[in-house]
């Protein structure tokens, strides 16, 4: 039996080990090379890309992108959680024009989008014009360069990698076992608690591992909206291959940033999985 | 057949929903006006044109970008989510030791950096002999999107049980009608989600693109990225709201397509499409 | 049936777009040009494909460093690129460009004198010049009505929050290497440490770091001073007449963008033909005209209008670009330079 799914597996198994493996073991061997003034690689081996890590001032940057991710994930999460459930509660008609809507948006390019963003949140922008009309502040506020605006440019561009993962769970989920939990008397709140939402943990999980991923890997939008006040660790790794020419420590830190990135998947799989074991004990 | 037990809407919801879909939108509606606004640098309101339209047409370069963009982002829509998706059924059947491993190499791609990967990918091509080229973009970007699709379509399976696929073979189903009228139609929404996310991650990578393009396959993002240094001109905004039309206005053809077929089979479609 | 029809409209859809690439491929010589967005008159490069019966393929990069790091990595085939001063030398220390021919461009003979020759590439064995500018203090007479003469005039805690600086580390710390008295390119140690702690000084003003779009900051006044460019300047300033730009008086950065060609291109003849034809004064009055820079040849002056010319921040004085100086490959210091930069920027 598995011999024919090891079949299906092959075509993606191999294209992912030629275009991916391949090059990423070469990211590996590079990554204990070390470099010339020019940038150029020099075959010698050596760790200290490595060691060059744990210092104060990398190790914080990178708890800095951490952090900025995990909250970037949760409000993604608070925000996207509803209107996903929103969306499967709708007519068959609605639900698709509402998937569609969702997502049409970010069909518009990236940087223009977040530029949209700068329109709106500048010191003459909408949102200060619109505050001042209104007469709630005289003068007009810093808003645009600031940890908020970073965070509101975060979560909006992640918010269809967390939309779509809870919806496709949600839209499959057994609604028999709400109504059975509904009559038997379970208010709505604990019936959601107890009921949809451990059903849709999958859906939670995939969401949040995908903006969770894609916000440590990305720093346009703090250069953008944070007036690259701050830096992220894909900051440095892309300075390393572009100004600092110093391919090797780029690698390295690529290296641990994967690791990192893959530990954190397992987690998130291992716990989704204990629970959806825990959840096919129950009902056996 | 369906509850009506979820249809009890929260007004909360309903509010809740409406904001969201304003947040999503505001800045779409942002672009759209501004792409009339008669200021190169498009900072403030400076008056009403259609001029940015016109130039847009003559603008070689975007119109170029544009449409290498759609070819690239389409062809590698549909052969990641295919790829993606048979990764994702043969995944949950199989019981080995390599599991893991095999695991590990479909989540790479997602948490690569995106500069590893296109410096990576440059290099391999090159040692390749590979000419740079729409098929390298290609390749590149169906690299990334068979892990997102992967996901997705997994996350839609990790609930499901397998009585169906068992009742359907017991009752004499063939592996292929299995697969065809049991597991695809389950998994649908989950297929369609993951080509989304292919679509919308493909049409707006820049650094990946960019180093794996040639000299003939400048993508819009390339393009739109290069033009920060000069100012972003307008003609990129009314750009965008041409491709929010005409992808609105594709939307509602297939769905009237669709419709129409399912009148005549008198069937309601399960699909988001 | 009807997934079948949906298929079918999205693969009708992606045949015609096929067939659509497959057309304007012509069998015509194509000259790959490979260079900044919108660097050149459409025009005039309609005239150079009508002329000489030719295609020019014009793609864009956004940077230098990307540039570098895709010729490195065995980048495409392009004629003709157009890296900054510091990039053209790196370049040759990594034997990345291709000897020009100067016969083949006899329109060399109308650059300035003061361009020929660069400390980066001197007898201009491998680039020429396309344009050039000057790191200087744009400010907005509406909020800063002292006319800054200094540097140290970014420091004033007047500007709050409103100070804007270019998001690029040799720029910065040679800035205020430069406002110490000592050359932006310094590769003593000492000397750099005190500059960047002078940075961190700075820092506080500083309302965003920003290279590529700083003029739109400028022209909305959400900063009142910034470190400009001299083109960006002029930009600028022809959106809102209330910027001014200076050259400080103890000096800045010079850069220039040059035409080079990548070692192995396939069209060198043809890269050499565009260099020349760019430089005839004529065409070349009309294309910088058009794009807005500074233009080198100065047997154009007489084609180019009165407002051009007579635009400061375009054609800078001999006596400002006399006290400004290249920056030069720093070496291995160029790391201490990119720490310093992570450091002050994420304020560690």
């Amino acid at each position: 039996m598995n011999k024919r799914w090891f079949g299906i597996l092959s075509p993606v198994v191999l294209w992912l080990c030629f275009f991916m493996m391949v090059p990423m073991i070469a990211v590996v061997g590079v990554s204990f090379l070390s470099r010339d003034t020019v940038g150029n690689l020099v075959w010698t081996f050596n760790i200290s890309n490595y060691t060059r890590f744990f210092d104060p001032l990398y190790l914080g940057i990178y708890w800095d992108t951490i952090w900025l991710s995990v909250l970037t994930t949760l409000l993604c999460l608070l925000l996207s959680y509803p209107l996903a459930y929103y969306i499967t509660t709708a007519g068959p008609r609605t639900q698709k024009w509402m998937l569609i809507g969702v997502t049409v948006p970010f069909w518009i390019n990236f940087l223009i989008r977040t530029y949209a963003w700068v329109l709106i949140l500048r010191t003459q922008g909408l949102v200060n014009m619109g505050l001042e009309q209104l007469g709630m502040i005289s003068e007009p506020m810093q808003l645009l360069y600031t940890k908020g605006a970073v965070l509101l440019g975060m979560v909006y561009t992640f918010i269809p990698y967390m939309v779509l993962p809870i919806y496709v769970s949600l839209e499959q989920m057994d609604k028999r076992q709400l109504e059975a939990a509904s009559d038997l008397g379970a208010s709505r709140w604990s019936a959601f608690w107890r009921v949809t939402l451990p059903q849709t943990k999958s859906g939670i999980m995939t969401g949040g591992v995908l903006v969770f991923v894609t916000t440590t890997g990305m720093f346009v939008i703090t250069d953008i909206l944070g007036g690259a006040k701050s830096q992220m660790l894909s900051n440095i790794i892309q300075n390393q291959f572009l100004s600092a020419r110093d391919w090797p420590f780029g690698a390295a830190l690529s290296v641990i940033f994967m690791i990192s990135s893959l530990i954190i998947i397992w987690l998130f799989n291992r716990a989704l999985r204990s629970k959806y074991e825990s959840a096919k004990e129950a009902r056996a | 057949m369906k509850s009506n037990t979820l249809n009890r809407k929260n007004p909360l919801l309903s509010i809740h929903s409406f904001l969201m879909m304003a947040f999503i939108y505001i800045p779409v509606i942002v672009i759209i006006v501004y792409s009339f606004n008669d200021s190169r640098l498009s900072m403030s309101w400076e008056g009403f044109t259609f001029d940015w339209y016109l130039s847009l047409l003559d603008n070689r370069n975007v119109m170029e970008a544009l449409k290498n963009s759609l070819i690239i982002a389409l062809t590698s829509t549909i052969v990641s989510t295919v790829l993606g998706t048979m990764a994702a059924i043969a995944m949950r059947k199989l019981m080995s030791k390599s599991k893991g491993a095999i695991a590990g190499l479909l989540y790479m791609p997602i948490v690569v950096p995106d500069i590893i990967m296109g410096l990576s990918l440059l290099v391999l091509f090159s040692q390749l002999g590979l000419d740079l080229g729409k098929t390298t973009v290609i390749i590149a970007h169906i690299t990334f999107s068979i892990s997102y699709v992967y996901v997705i379509v997994s996350s839609r399976m990790a609930n499901m049980g397998n009585q169906l696929e068992e009742a359907a073979s017991d009752l004499g189903a063939t592996q292929w009608e299995t697969f065809r009228y049991v597991v695809l139609p389950s998994i649908w929404p989950g297929v369609i989600a993951g080509a989304l996310i292919a679509f919308t991650l493909s049409i707006d990578d820049f650094l990946i693109s960019f180093f794996v393009a040639g000299p003939n396959s400048s993508t819009l993002p390339i393009y739109i990225y290069s033009s920060v240094k000069r100012g972003i001109s307008p003609e990129i905004n009314a750009l965008c709201t041409i491709m929010i039309l005409v992808s609105v206005a594709l939307i509602i053809l297939a769905q009237w397509l669709l419709n129409r077929g399912n009148r005549e089979e008198k069937k309601t479609s399960m699909l988001p499409f | 049936m009807n997934k079948k029809k949906w298929f079918a409209v999205v693969l009708t859809g992606l045949f015609a777009l096929t067939l659509l690439a497959g057309c304007g491929n012509s069998g015509k010589e194509t000259l790959n040009l490979y260079s900044w967005v919108d660097n050149f008159d459409e025009d005039m490069i309609k005239k150079f494909e009508e002329e000489n019966n030719v295609k020019v393929n014009y793609t864009n990069f956004a940077n230098n460093e990307e540039l570098l790091a895709k010729l490195k990595a065995g980048g495409a085939d392009y004629d003709l690129i157009q890296p900054s001063d510091y990039m053209v030398a790196s370049m040759i220390k990594q034997d990345l460009l291709e000897p020009l021919d100067l016969n083949n461009i006899p329109n060399f003979q109308y650059v300035t004198d003061r361009f020929k020759n660069p400390e980066y590439d001197p007898d201009n064995k491998y680039s020429i010049i396309y344009t050039s500018g000057v790191t200087g203090i744009a400010y907005n007479k509406k909020y800063v009505t002292e006319e800054p003469k200094h540097w140290e005039d970014l420091w004033n805690a007047k500007y709050k929050g409103k100070v804007l600086l270019l998001d690029d580390n040799r720029e910065v710390i040679g800035m205020s290497l430069k406002k110490a008295g000592k050359s932006n390119s310094s590769t003593n140690d000492e000397e750099i440490s005190a500059a960047v702690d002078d940075l961190r000084n700075l820092v506080p003003n500083v309302l965003a770091f920003d290279t590529d779009s700083i003029k739109q900051k400028m022209i909305a006044e959400e900063g009142w001073i910034a470190m400009m460019w001299s083109g960006d300047a002029a930009f600028t300033q022809a959106e809102n007449p209330d910027i001014e730009f200076v050259v400080p008086e103890e000096g800045s950065t010079i850069w220039s963008d040059n035409y080079a060609i990548p070692k192995g291109a396939k069209n060198k003849a043809l890269a050499e033909k565009f260099i020349n034809f760019m430089l005839d004064p004529q065409n070349s009055a009309k294309n910088y005209e058009s794009i807005g820079y500074s233009n080198p040849v100065t047997e154009a002056k007489q084609y180019q209008s009165e407002e051009y010319n007579n635009n400061h921040m375009i054609n800078l004085t001999d006596d400002e670009l006399g006290r400004t100086e290249w920056l030069l490959d720093v070496g291995d210091k160029i790391q201490m330079y990119d720490r310093f930069w992570s450091e002050l920027k994420s304020g560690r």
